[in-house]
This record gives C-alpha cells, structure tokens and sequence, in this order.
C-alpha cells in the first residue's frame, strides 16, 4: 500500500516537474524582467527547476542588457541565411544588443500572425516583427499595433531613397507605418535555358507569345509540361492568371479591379482573361494542385518543366536546390511585357510594435533595415530587390535582378502591388485564389465571374482597399 | 467457431496477403526511404533497400541542419512534456470524476454525466476560438501550460467516463466493507478503489496519451515557437522544405516512435484502452 | 470486519480479468456479468446516503466540474463570437445577428464543404463498418489462431500514429508523377492514369481512403468484441448446430445482435469523420482548388488566415450542432446503461 502510494506520488511528483519546469520559470521571470521571459524557456531542455531558478537569480544584478525582441517566419533554405545576414549586419553596428528571434515557420507568416495576434492580445507584444505592405500592413495598422513612423522616415529622407509606389504601399492615411527593405516581383517568367537554345526559341512576352513557344515545346518534346506551376498554396494559379489578365486589362485598370472599382460582370477583359487563362491548362503540369511553389520550381532543374512563373524569390530555390545558375542554366524575363512592362512587387518590412518594450533599441533597428549595409547581404541572399534605389544593381551576382533592379532605378513608377502584398483586404484576397484554383481544375468563365463578383461584394473591397493609390 | 472450411481458409489467406500488403507497405517504404541519400529517392526504386543506409539523416532531423531546419529534439520535449502531464492529470482528476459519476444516482450526477458525454464528442473547432483568446489573456500560451489546460479541458471528461466504466464493475462489497470500519469516502478511493483499479488507469493513461501526441488542429492552433509539438513541426517540414522525401520520412518516425512504443510493449491495456474508449457508457 | 489486504484484492481482481475478453465482458456494454460478480447481498442492501460532505464534492466533482464549466463557457463565448462583428486582428464583439451564418449560407464554398463532409460521414462509415464485420467475422472462423493476433497487430498499428504521419507517407504514395503507387504500378508494366489526390472529382474518395486504412482496426476490435458475449456465442453455436450457412449465421444471428456495439462504432466514426481535418489539411489543403475542402478546416483558414473570426466561429458552431445530432441517440442509450 505505501509502496503503491510512493510510487503514485513520485510520479506525480517527477510529472509536475516536468510539466512544470519551463512554464515555472516563465511566471517567474516574468515578475522579474518582463523581457526575458518567454525566450530564456524556448529551446526548453527540461532542467530541474533549481537550476532555472539560479538562472534568473544570477541574471537579475547584472545591468539591464539592450534587447530587440523579433519576429519573423523567414525559416526556409535561403531565408534563414538572409536572417542571419541581417542580424549581423545590425550587430556589426551595435554589438551589444542581445537579438532575441521568435521564427515562426509558414510561409507568408499565416502561423506568425496567430501567435503575434496571441502574444498583442496578452499584452506582450515584440518589438519588431515581419510584415508584408498593402493590405496586410493596413490590418496591423487597423487593429493598433504599429506605431507610425513618420520621424524616422523624415531623418532618413527614406521616401526619397526608395520607389514611390513602394512607399505608398507602406503608408496608411499620410504616415508611414513600417521600414521595407526589400521588393519581391511577383511576374516573371523563368525559363529552361538549354531547352530554349535547342529549340532555337526565344523567352515570350505576351501570351500570344507564350502559346506558341508552348506549342514548340510541345511538339519536341511531348512529355514535358510547358508550364510548371504548383497549387497547393493556391496563390501559384493566381499569378499566372495576373500575368494575362495584366496583358489584357493594361496596369491601370488591373488596379482598379482589385480596388473593386469595376464590376466583373461588365469587366470584358475579366472574362477574356479567364478564357486565355483556360486555354493554358493543356501546358501546365497535371499535378500541379499537389505541388507547393518550390516543388512546382524544382520541375525544371528535375527537367520535367521547361517554365515556370514565380517571384524573385525562385532564383534561390533555383540556384540552392536545384543546382542551377543564373543566366546559365536558367534565363528569366517578366512576363507579360505587353502593354507595358509592369513589375507586380511586394515588400518585406518591419516596424515597431504598439507598446515594444524596447522602443529606443528598435528605431536604431530600423534605421540598420533602411541601410544598404543590411539591404545589400540580405536581399542577395533572399532573392528579392533592394528597396533602396541608390544602391549599384551589380551588387547582385545575377544578371537577372542586376537589369530588373536597373529597370527599377530608371522606371520607378511601373511598380504595382502584387497578390500578397495585396491591393484587396487579404480575407479576399485568400478567397479570390481559391475561386481562381478552382477554376483551372473546374472551369466555368460565368459562374467564376458571379463569385468573384459576389467576393467583392461580401469582402466590401471598394471601401477596405480605398487607401490605395496609384500611380 | 474455428472452421475447417476450405473456402474459408483460402479466403482468409487471400485477405492475409491483402492486408499484409496495405499495411506493411507504407511502414516498409518509410523505413527504407529513411535511410536513403536524396540521389537515391530521386531514382525511384521505392520497394529495393538502400546499400549505405544513412543514419545521419535521422541526426540531420533531430538536431537540424540547413537542409532541415526544424529540429525534431526540442518538439519531442515538448510534445513529451505536455503528453505526460496531461495524461497524469487528467486520469488524476477523471478518476475522481468518475468514480463520482459512477457511485451517485442524484439528478446532479445525471447532469453532469450527459454534460460530460456530450463533451467526449465537443468538435474543438466548436471552442477554440474562446480557447486561444483565454489562454492568450491569461499568458498560458506563451508557455506548455496553454496547451496542457486545454488538452485537460477535453481529457478530462473523456478520463472520467473511462475510468468510470471500469468502477461500475468494482465490487462494491469491497467499499463497503471500508465504510463499515468507519474509513471516509475519499480513503476508500484512494486506498481501496485506486490500488485495484491501476490496470484500469494504464489503460486510460495510453489512451490519452496516443491521443494528445497525435493531435493536431489544437496544437497547431496555440503553437507558439517555444511549445510546439511534433505533429506542427512534421507538417512544417512536409509544407515548406524542398522535397527531401527520405528526411521526411526520418522525422515521420521519430515522432510516431514513442506511441509507438507504447503500443508495442503495452499492447494489451492499449486494446482495452481503444475498447474502453468505445464502449464508454 | 477485518478488510482483505490491499494486495490480496489486487490479486483476486488481476485473477478474475486475467484475459481481455473478461475484462471487456465486465467493461463492455453487454457486461451483465457486473452485477453477476457482486454479491446479491451487497445488491440488495440499501445503499449508504447518497449526499456527500464537502470534502467530498471538492475532491471527487470540483475538478471535473471546473473543466466541464470551462468547456461549455468557451461553447457559449463561441456563439457569441459568431454573432458579433470580429473581423480583423483585433477583438470586436460589437453585436451583429446573424450576419455570418447568412453569409456562409450564400457562399458556394460552404455549400462545396458540407457536400464533401456529407461524403465523408457517408464513405467514411459504412464501408470501415462493413470490412470490420467482414473481417472480425473471418478472424472468428480462422482456422489458425496464431493469424489473429498477426492480423490485429497489423491493422491496429495506425491507431498509434498521427494522421500527419499517415498523411505524409500517403501524400506520398499518391504522387501521380512520381509517388509510390504509380511507379510500382509502371513497374509491373502497368501504365496507370490515376491521378489520385489530384483530380478534384475524385480526391476526396483517395482522402477517405487513407481514413479507413487508418481506422479500420479499432473498427476491427470493436466489432469483435460485442462478438464476445456468451449470449451470442450460444446462439452461434444452436445455429451452427441446426445448419444454417455461415453467411446465414452472420446476417441473421451476429448484425442483428451487436446492434449495440455498431452504435457505438458508427458513432465514433461518423464523429471522426465531421471533425476531419488533418488529412485534408496535410495532404491536399483543400485544393485542386476547394475541392476537398471541409467544414472544419474552413474554419480554420476563416479564423486564422482570413481573420474573419466571427465567421470562423459561426462554423464551429454549426459543426458542433451537427455533431450534436450525431451523439444524440448514443448519449440516451449510454445515459441509460450507466444509470440502470
């Protein structure tokens, strides 16, 4: 009997220690410094609480360390690079702020935004955290978590270093919110550069272009997919129908659209649109809707793709995974170039959290995130642009992002919001690719337009993305 | 029973290979594409062994590498540190509960017990909302004491009707022998009803556990950096990574090993467990 | 009365369930043996007063009581989440009737996810409840014995693992390019055309797929076990003993008998199958498109991704009533074993 009651309590007793253990130590550290707390316990080996105890102990006299509490969801091959890079630069200027990083896997942030939403509704926000502009940003600054930054862009003189229609993407009713550093460009067409000297084909620019080279390919070579796309994430179905419907409506009426300023019903070039968008389905991989967008760009250094339309941020999985190198290998144009050569982007940025506890330490972060010094490493490795324009393209090793970088510098203005960074509030945003997904498996042009239509409504997306100007 | 039938016995064979194949199938696949080289998974050559079996990809998943960034040893921690605690509580607290429910007829008691039933089926898309804003409120979230509260929300109803399945057929005459000698009620559990019910408690401790290791949309949903468990993490790397198939499969084992574990060594209470849990009531 | 020793009654209990089957006997729902085991005596007599002292109720009903509250607040906060007016990242529970439910009901997807929920509750259920009869039967007629504890073990190993795990290796299996099934399949000389999870008329049936391969051996040892009653077995073996076919014997002796257990099943099943949501959501995502979308992850993305939270928890709301539906009958029957 007391053997068994022994043997009960010991277990119960290892059992609260162990589930004890981290939580214990954050009540604890908690009411000491505030700061510390959730992040000391992460990596959580399981240690018995004396020793966490004398941790906190000893961690108290010392003076108060500068810290920055991060957040970010860059956790992929390439992106956990550039985030050391980044670090690094801003130690390089302040080496004795402590970096405390919260990475938050999934891509676009959807898992970051739960815990931050979590850890806002707490009380206990982070300094800084990753943001993308247009409609995402608007909802941080709608729901009162960012603090305007309007000081430190004026001392920086940051509006005049990067492209204006990057810095309206980041400003909310007259005050910038949020400090890019880098611009994603989401239309670009990337292409089997072997295949094409082979068959003696030149990269399209238009669609009318892009069938026909489709059409070549297809006859060479019929077992492979002209087009590689991966629908998974649901967001690969939408860019390629971007890419025709930016040919067909021209820039100024495609962001009329997405503001919710025409109706689809009466749209013409919507519906056009979707019917050429159809009539691509033949080139494109039967499997697409079981890939996800590295997987989809992996087909073509795997050779069972000769193109695939993804953002800047492929030349790293093209390069890392799949062997590749740019300009070599594989060549890259934007698609289309017809009316005009557009560049849908979004950015990557950060900001500084309503109630950060460390306000002081993340305005010199965000001055670091405005300088080339972390600009240049990290965009070279993530595969984006720079924000900044004055910085020299050929910083960049490929020659890929060193002309489109130049065409930036020359041509500021051609830059429009793209599907993440979206025009639209991103709750139709999200909606709107899955009735394009489903359309390309299901297609049906008048009932799509009907639920497009109808998503416009519902979402009220002329009020919500009213904020938007361009050019 | 037994048959001697010949049509039987060819069914039965016939039926043994089909299910040998179903369920070997998947398991072989994934061992041996474990210890593959990404070369050799890219052949193809599913079913044939590898030659040089790789040990170190299942180092790459635990400790993480740059292919792998996810490390598996932390979420193991802490999908262990959270599994154990909430199968030690909630068969602590259920067992009381239910040896409530199965010694009182008052309406309160039949109250409770149809509140309690409902609850074993409560779909936690239906609470999780109310769940994450609490747990966020309260700043359990942050720590392995969110998802612990919660999965006890749930456990513990679930731990109270087995563990009260299993008092119903306790001999009462035991209890009442103690109460003839003047021992409370709460002694009486404790020293009588406890001690003979361990094989019961086993039974419900395995049952939760496989269920609290193997839950997803609840961890997914609280999983903040610091507590999130395998199951999040293995989703994570099947998600975002580039297709390392044989990695995958290595991290795929390592999180099923522990339930696992317990099923191939506690085989029997696990039967009796899934039973219990399906004949509740 | 001096009391049996502690370990002694531990012995005389671990003697009398020694076997499993005695032990779901005296567990199972047929388990009349309860009352046979304790002693008429101790039936007859009145029980001691039915009311507890305070310590009591704190020990024995607090702890299940608080999580039981907490449980049914969250239930009620949800509903009145999903009629208020939350969407964005902040809180807002501004009171806005309801809007939500009007707006799911004029949304295609939310039709397209009940039509694909209906199919799970359908394909789901019936056939894991068929082939678990079929094979707990045959598993009965073995002519070997050695087979059955083979098979049990095969089958019931996936009730260990996670549906993320299972989901993986199926995901898999099911490439159409280069999965495990297709490329077997070409290496037989088989030019297969399946194109599995990635053809939206057919992907739920290949997700549903994976939920029975799952689920099939607890079906399996549920089935067996109301198998397992003596009643039974007699009736068995009068009919075997009069002739009747063994087919006969299953359809017009067994089904008809284990009704009880088959509640039971069927009940658990068609509970799992409303509240799927790792499969689709590790495997397909919802897609092609939203073909294999359903309610519960909508309710996700709705929540989390879309912030439309007021949405999302007018779903859950309208899952936990269909769930609701679905226990009704086996609560009632439960309440009334419990209490007889």
């Amino acid at each position: 009997m007391k053997k068994i009651f022994a043997l009960l309590s010991a277990l119960m007793i290892f059992s609260m220690i162990l589930s004890a253990c981290a939580p214990q130590t954050v009540v604890q550290t908690v009411v000491v410094t505030e700061v510390v707390t959730q992040e000391v316990v992460v990596e959580g080996t399981p240690q018995v609480k004396e020793v966490v105890k004398t941790v906190v102990v000893e961690a108290t006299p010392e003076p108060k360390k500068p810290q920055l509490i991060i957040f970010n969801w860059w956790t992929a091959p390439g992106e956990r690079e550039a985030a050391d890079a980044m670090y690094e630069a801003f130690k390089a200027k302040y080496p004795d702020v402590e970096i405390i990083e919260n990475p938050t896997p999934g891509g676009g942030g959807v898992n970051q935004r739960v815990v931050l939403q979590a850890r806002m509704t707490a009380g206990l926000p982070p300094d800084t955290f990753q943001t993308l502009g247009g409609a995402e940003l608007k909802a941080y600054v709608d729901a009162g978590q960012l603090e305007p930054l309007d000081d430190l862009w004026a001392q920086l003189d940051y509006a005049n270093k990067i492209p204006g229609p990057l810095a309206k993407a980041v400003t909310v009713d007259g005050h910038p919110y949020v400090v890019p550093l880098n611009m994603h460009i989401q239309n670009i067409l990337y292409y089997n550069k072997a295949l094409f000297d082979e068959l003696q084909l030149t990269p399209p620019t238009n669609y009318d272009e892009l069938v026909a080279t489709c059409e070549a390919i297809k006859a060479a070579k019929p077992d492979l997919a002209c087009i590689g796309l991966g629908s998974k994430e649901k967001w690969g179905d939408a860019f390629v129908f971007d890419a025709v419907f930016m040919e067909e409506a021209g820039p100024a009426d495609y962001v009329k659209f997405y503001k919710g300023e025409l109706d689809p019903a009466t749209f013409e070039p919507f519906k056009r649109s979707l019917e050429k968008f159809q009539a691509l389905a033949p080139y494109i991989n039967t499997d697409h809707a079981g890939l996800t967008w590295d997987q989809a760009t992996a087909l073509l250094p795997g050779g069972t793709a000769a193109m695939t339309l993804m953002g800047t941020w492929a030349i790293g999985a093209l390069e890392k995974g799949g062997g590749w190198k740019a300009g070599m290998d594989f060549g890259a144009v934007t698609f289309p170039q017809k009316p005009e050569r557009i560049l849908l982007f979004h950015p990557d940025t950060y900001g500084l959290a309503k109630g950060a506890p460390n306000p002081e330490t993340t305005l010199k972060w965000l001055e670091v995130v405005a300088s080339p010094e972390l600009q240049i490493p990290t965009d070279v490795i993530q595969g984006g642009l720079f924000a900044r324009t004055d910085i020299d393209p050929t910083e960049f090793p490929d020659p890929i992002r060193q002309e489109l970088m130049q065409y930036v510098r020359d041509n500021p203005d051609k830059l429009i919001l793209d599907q993440h960074g979206s025009i639209a509030p991103s709750s139709f945003t999200s909606e709107y690719w899955n009735v394009i997904a489903s359309f390309l498996v299901q297609p049906d042009v008048n009932a799509t337009i009907q639920q497009v239509a109808s998503l416009f409504q519902q979402f009220n997306v002329k009020d919500a993305s009213a904020w938007y100007q361009w050019p | 029973m037994k048959s001697k039938n010949i049509t039987i016995k060819i069914i039965v064979i016939l039926t043994l290979i089909l299910l040998s194949f179903a369920y070997l199938l998947p398991v072989y696949v994934m061992i041996i594409t474990s210890l593959k080289s990404v070369q050799e998974v890219t052949v193809g050559n599913y079913l044939i062994p590898t030659g040089s079996p790789q040990f170190v990809n299942y180092a790459e998943v635990l400790f993480g590498s740059v292919r792998f960034r996810s490390q598996m040893l932390p979420r193991l921690l802490n999908s262990m540190i959270i599994s154990f605690s909430v199968t030690f509580l909630s068969a602590f607290f259920g067992g009381l509960g239910g040896y409530y429910l199965s010694r009182s007829k008052s309406t309160f008691a039949r109250v409770l017990f149809i509140l309690v039933g409902i609850a074993l089926y409560m779909p936690l898309q239906a609470i999780i909302i109310p769940l994450v804003t609490l747990m966020a409120k309260t700043r359990l979230l942050l720590t392995h004491w969110g998802l612990i509260v919660s999965y006890l929300v749930l456990n513990v109803p679930l731990a109270s009707v087995l563990m009260g399945t299993f008092f119903l057929s306790v001999p009462r005459e035991l209890e009442e022998a103690a109460e003839v000698d003047g021992a409370s009620k709460i002694q009486t559990f404790f020293r009588i009803v406890t001690p003979i019910s361990m094989p019961a408690y086993v039974s419900v401790a395995i049952i939760i556990f496989t269920q609290v290791w193997n839950e997803f949309f609840l961890a997914l949903s609280l999983s903040s950096p610091s507590t999130q468990t395998v199951q999040v993490v293995m989703a994570e790397a099947k998600g975002t990574t580039l297709v390392l198939y044989n990695l995958q499969m290595a991290a795929a084992l390592i999180s099923v090993f522990v339930p696992l574990l317990f099923f191939l060594l506690l085989g029997r209470y696990f039967i009796r467990g899934i039973l219990a849990g399906a004949l509740k009531g | 009365m001096q009391f049996p020793h502690p370990y002694r009654i531990l012995k005389i209990i671990n003697k009398r369930f020694r076997s499993p089957s005695q032990w779901l006997a005296l567990t199972s729902i047929q388990g009349r043996q309860v009352s046979a085991i304790t002693s008429p005596v101790v039936r007859g007599r009145k029980r001691r007063r039915d009311q507890l002292t305070l310590a009591e109720f704190l020990v024995f009903v607090v702890p299940l009581l608080i999580f039981v509250v907490i449980l049914y607040g969250t239930l009620i906060w949800t509903f009145y989440v999903s009629l208020a007016n939350w969407s964005g990242i902040a809180a807002n529970y501004e009171f806005a009737g309801f809007k939500w439910y009007q707006s799911l009901f004029n949304n295609i997807r939310f039709w397209v996810d009940v039509q694909n929920n209906l199919k799970w509750l359908i394909l789901g259920v019936i056939p894991t409840v068929f082939l678990a009869i079929f094979l707990a039967y045959l598993l009965e007629l073995a002519p070997f014995p050695a087979i059955e504890s083979y098979i049990r073990t095969l089958i019931l190993y996936p009730v260990a693992m996670s549906f993320i795990v299972t989901g993986t290796i199926w995901s898999w299996m099911y490439e159409p390019k280069r999965g495990v099934f297709n490329t077997i399949l070409s290496a037989l000389g088989v030019q297969s055309q399946l194109t599995y999870t990635t053809n939206p008329s057919t992907a739920t049936y290949w997700l549903i797929l994976i939920f029975i391969w799952q689920y099939l051996g607890f079906a399996v040892i549920i089935v067996q076990s109301s198998f397992r009653t003596s009643e039974l077995q007699e009736m068995i073996e009068a009919a075997t003993v009069d002739g009747a076919s063994k087919l006969r014997i299953l359809f017009s002796i067994i089904i008809p008998n284990i009704r009880s257990g088959l509640l039971v099943l069927v009940s658990l099943l068609l509970i799992s199958t409303l509240k799927v949501f790792d499969i689709v959501y590790i495997v397909t995502f919802g897609g092609p498109g939203i073909s294999t979308d359903v309610l519960s992850l909508y309710m996700f993305i709705a929540t989390f991704q879309q912030h439309l939270v007021s949405m999302g928890a007018a779903l859950g709301v309208i899952i936990f009533l269909i769930a609701f539906i679905i226990v009704i009958p086996y609560t009632i029957y439960a309440l009334r074993r419990w209490f007889e």
